[in-house]
């Protein structure tokens, strides 16, 4: 154990941590909403996650950006950036809608058990990643430098890097747009309203399907934006890497409490930085051990999580 | 009704004792056919680079072979065996293998686990192999007088690597990572061992992480002036990039699982002056002329595909010498010597290739250069 580590390097840690958690926040937003509507575990989440790192790769590739070349600069990088960006979440939404349509909505329909359904999602999902392992040829892909990545300044021994500061305040943009959808808009009041009752919606005339479209889109258009900040980040993704990030921001969703979005918000940011800790004190390979023995002991506490369940209860 | 249950009981006695005569794979069944060569290793799941880089190799040997002997009776295509780097995939699959008379030789398994399970197979069908890349040293001991290995075992590469990385710093002081799969930690204790006092630190990061923030910080903070990473190059290139982007420059050295280069091009400008080991030799370095005959022919080599193709060559060798079945190539293979692309082929009683060296590489200018043998 290496506590002073930790407190040598504790703001440095708490940073990158923050920037982990933002990409995990926002893809628990995603797991948090279905929830929330149709209390089922969309396991095809982390793979329409990963549609959006390989969308941000064909959009590099559209705006001309080649892995050998140097960082762009001025407009033209960030042009680059948004295109990428909105390309991920297109992506990634699109995937989330169709993944509803195709595996979900039929079941529902016919009043199909929860079980299926959750069957049908696990199928969904393991399917994507092979039909990626076989298009990449098992092989990772690498993302362009599009940006070049700088030290800003420096905080008590924690060098804040360029990047990582454009992730957090960028994912702190898109939850701040999707908690004002979700409290102020018409399809908003409509997810709240499924979700405390499907069938009184119904009868106030609350297009379900629609809803849940709306919900699925919502949650991809997260995913999306998470997407594209990994690869901006870490500049690489490959068939498998939803499998990992997607069980870390399904146990954010639960630690904060599932159907919740502040809960999934601070379960993503808690988890980063818990995370990023027990890799530093107790050594990396610690990391899934002491993280998921918080998450049970968490669970055993408070059973809902720590914010409760179901978004009506997350209204601002 | 007893006479019927007596008469069932007979029946299904008979048919069990002929389905147990039919798929009992005969050790010296002749075949009828043309002859197969196959290839066992990862093809398909995660694994599946490695494997397709030695596959290709074996290929491109058959092709060049059957090129220059038209007439050799041998079949255009190689027996392909999946064992997707698994053991428990390899334990089923491994006894069709050995019953399927017309395979005469096997290149592989690619690795040692899915190497010990079938080793015991097909040393009771007498199906001889050569290995281009397991690199476990017990292997011997289950393979016994069928099993050749194109490579250097584990005991060899760790001091190599050690004695690489000593070599360009005398005041070294080093920090051990590894992916904690087999090959890593066993790698990772060579290493360790050879190195001693000058390891500073350690740290575990399992297949599949993507954030090595705090294996960074704790590297920052031993003062180590290199890294020896133990594990395979896709990891290996998010590592090094993360490193490089800290803004560390110390050195940053790496075992044969990162020796690929897509550790190049994942890593790009952060790869630059990496220090490699392997018992292998790339393609590209062996033989320019033939590595690029075959890019043009469609298949990319990568690490292994050297040792591959000397593998298949030499059992290619055995079958232009006039041997035609299991026992006879098994002989050749063993007793005669054979000049390969990577080093001479000639094994020891145990199987084990003598006086190869592990070679020591160098990242420059996003090209994989070779240092030579490390001494």
């Amino acid at each position: 154990m290496d506590f002073a580590l930790l407190r040598d390097a504790f703001w440095g840690l708490t940073f990158d941590g923050l920037a982990l958690g933002a990409i995990y926040a926002l893809i628990s937003l995603g797991y948090t909403l279905v929830y929330g509507v149709l209390r089922l575990i969309n396991f095809a989440h982390s793979e329409v996650f990963m549609i959006g790192t390989f969308a941000s790769l064909v959009a590099s590739g559209i705006m001309g950006v080649k892995v050998e070349d140097d960082p762009r600069t001025g407009w033209k990088m960030v042009l680059t950036l948004l295109v990428c960006l909105l390309f991920s979440m297109a992506a990634s939404a699109i995937t989330a809608v169709l993944v509803e349509i195709v595996a979900y909505r039929r079941l529902r329909q016919r009043g199909a058990t929860k079980l299926a359904t959750l069957i049908s999602a696990i199928g969904v999902s393991i399917s994507l990643v092979e039909l990626f392992r076989i298009i990449t040829d098992s092989l990772p892909r690498e993302f362009p430098r599009i940006m070049d990545k700088t030290f800003l300044f420096s905080y008590a021994g924690a060098d804040i890097r360029n990047d990582k500061v454009i992730v957090i305040v960028a994912a702190g943009v898109m939850m701040f747009a999707l908690e004002r959808f979700i409290s102020k808009s018409r399809y908003g009041k409509g997810i709240r309203a499924v979700s405390m009752d499907e069938t009184t919606a119904t009868l106030m005339g609350v297009n379900i399907n629609r809803v849940i479209t709306v919900t699925f889109l919502a949650g991809g258009l997260m995913a999306g934006a998470a997407a594209f900040f990994y690869i901006l980040t870490y500049e690489n993704t490959s068939f498998k890497v939803g499998f990992f990030l997607g069980i870390s921001a399904f146990t954010a969703a639960v630690l904060g409490g599932i159907g919740n979005l502040k809960g999934a918000l601070f379960g993503g940011f808690m988890l980063g930085i818990l995370e990023t800790y027990t890799s530093a004190v107790f050594g990396t390979a610690w990391k899934a051990v002491i993280s998921f023995s918080i998450l049970v002991l968490v669970l055993l506490i408070k059973p809902t999580g720590l914010f409760g369940e179901s978004i009506q209860q997350a209204r601002v | 009704m007893t006479k019927n249950r007596l008469v069932s009981l007979v029946a299904t006695v008979g048919i069990v004792a002929a389905s147990l005569v039919a798929f009992t794979p005969a050790a010296n069944a002749a075949c009828s056919g043309k002859l197969k060569i196959a290839y066992q290793g990862p093809l398909t799941g995660p694994e599946a680079a490695l494997g397709l880089n030695e596959l290709n190799g074996v290929k491109f040997a058959l092709k060049k072979f059957l090129k220059a002997n038209p007439k050799a009776n041998v079949d255009a295509t190689v027996y392909e065996v999946d064992d997707q780097g698994d053991p428990a995939v390899a334990g089923p699959i491994a006894p069709k293998v050995a019953a399927e008379e017309c395979v005469v030789a096997l290149v592989g398994p690619a690795y040692s686990g899915a190497s010990k399970v079938s080793l015991p197979i097909y040393l009771s069908a007498g199906l001889p192999i050569i290995t281009p890349s397991a690199t476990n040293p017990t292997l011997p001991t289950f393979g016994k007088e069928i099993f050749h290995r194109a490579v250097l075992t584990d005991d060899y590469q760790g001091p190599a690597a050690a004695r690489l990385i000593v070599s360009k710093n005398k005041k070294a002081k080093v920090f051990l990572v590894n992916d904690a799969s087999d090959y890593a930690v066993g790698l990772q204790k060579t290493v360790d061992i050879s190195l001693g006092s000058r390891v500073v630190g350690k740290d575990v990061t399992p297949n599949g992480t993507t954030d090595f923030t705090a294996t960074i910080a704790k590297i920052k903070r031993s003062k180590a002036t290199a890294v020896f990473y133990s594990g395979y190059f896709s990891q290996a290139a998010v590592f090094v990039k993360q490193l490089r982007d800290s803004g560390s420059k110390i050195v940053f050295a790496s075992g044969d699982g990162t020796l690929d280069n897509q550790f190049v091009k994942l890593a790009r400008k952060s790869a630059e002056g990496s220090l490699l080991t392997a018992p292998a030799i790339p393609f590209e370095t062996a033989s320019p002329a033939l590595a690029k005959e075959m890019v043009a022919a469609g298949w990319t080599p990568g690490v292994y595909t050297t040792e591959s193709f000397d593998a298949a060559n030499f059992f290619f060798e055995a079958i232009k010498a006039g041997n035609t079945d299991r026992a006879s190539i098994n002989k050749y293979v063993s007793t005669k010597s054979f000049k390969g692309l990577s080093k001479t082929l000639k094994f020891d009683a145990e199987g084990e290739v003598s006086g190869a060296d592990v070679n020591g590489f160098i990242i420059k200018k996003g090209k994989i250069v070779l240092l030579g043998a490390i001494k």
